[in-house]
């Protein structure tokens, strides 16, 4: 299967952007900002229960409050600022125009962005190249300590 | 009313699968949420196959575990993942491919 990257993310063209990793079902843009790429994370609020991993001490919501404190539960802590800062580690969330969490990114060494999408690739991209109608707009940037 | 075309009138319930996971595949495969992807029109007319259409959801796992879970349950109403494999592709497929052994089912 052929994927128009540009078609659905309009923002990646004329960017600097890299596909960076074969398509993998097995992860998806939450695990690969939190750094695991054994499980696909993805709240399952009741009557669910459909057997993917989402934090045990987080509600099992599609809400932005939920999805912060599921990396939370990392380290991560809600900050305003973009621009890479040496010595901590940023993630970027996403949400639609109603508020439902969409897609996660996270910050790269040289401040560039990485992003598994969906069960396709894992792309290296600019922070902003991936709002738009697929995503929506990114509504929290997070920051940790770097280990 | 619009009308079913002929090609798909005829259609067995495997190639009726066949398309709709392709246009599922090409349409949900930048979505991670589990939403957004089963809600997709055509992961709904999958569930709505029915038992019928177990066997073909459990074939395509053995291709490559795809995200059947969602529609496996709705169908079958069970669930089979132990709390230790949650989110594991692989291991969510085999749990229901075991389930699917232990239940009699064939593909």
């Amino acid at each position: 299967m052929v994927i128009d990257l540009e078609a659905l993310f309009p923002g990646l063209s004329g960017t600097d952007y890299r596909v960076t990793s074969p398509s993998d079902r097995k992860y998806n843009c939450i695990a690969w900002a939190a750094s695991d790429t054994r499980r696909w994370w993805w709240p399952d609020p009741p009557p669910g229960d459909e057997g993917y991993h989402w934090p045990s001490s987080v509600s099992n919501e599609e809400t932005l409050v939920a999805f912060m404190a599921a990396f939370a539960t990392l380290g991560y802590r809600p900050c305003a600022v973009e621009a890479i800062e040496p010595g901590w580690e940023r993630i970027a969330l996403y949400a639609t125009a109603n508020g439902a969490p969409t897609h996660a990114a996270r910050q790269l060494p040289d401040g560039r962005w990485t992003s598994k999408l969906g069960r396709w690739q894992d792309i290296e991209h600019t922070l902003r190249a991936l709002e738009g109608e697929a995503y929506g707009s990114i509504v929290q940037i997070m920051k940790r300590p770097a280990p | 009313m619009a009308s079913v075309p002929a090609s798909q009138q005829a259609e067995s319930v495997e190639q009726k699968f066949q398309r709709l996971a392709a246009v599922w595949r090409a349409e949900t495969g930048h979505f991670s949420s589990i939403t957004r992807m089963s809600n997709h029109p055509a992961y709904q007319e999958i569930i709505h196959l029915g038992p019928a259409v177990v066997p073909s959801l459990l074939r395509d796992f053995q291709t490559e575990p795809e995200h059947w879970f969602v529609a496996l349950r709705a169908i079958t109403g069970a669930q089979p993942v132990s709390a230790a494999d949650r989110g594991k592709i692989d291991k969510m497929a085999g749990a229901w491919l075991d389930w699917a052994k232990e239940h009699g089912y064939q593909w």
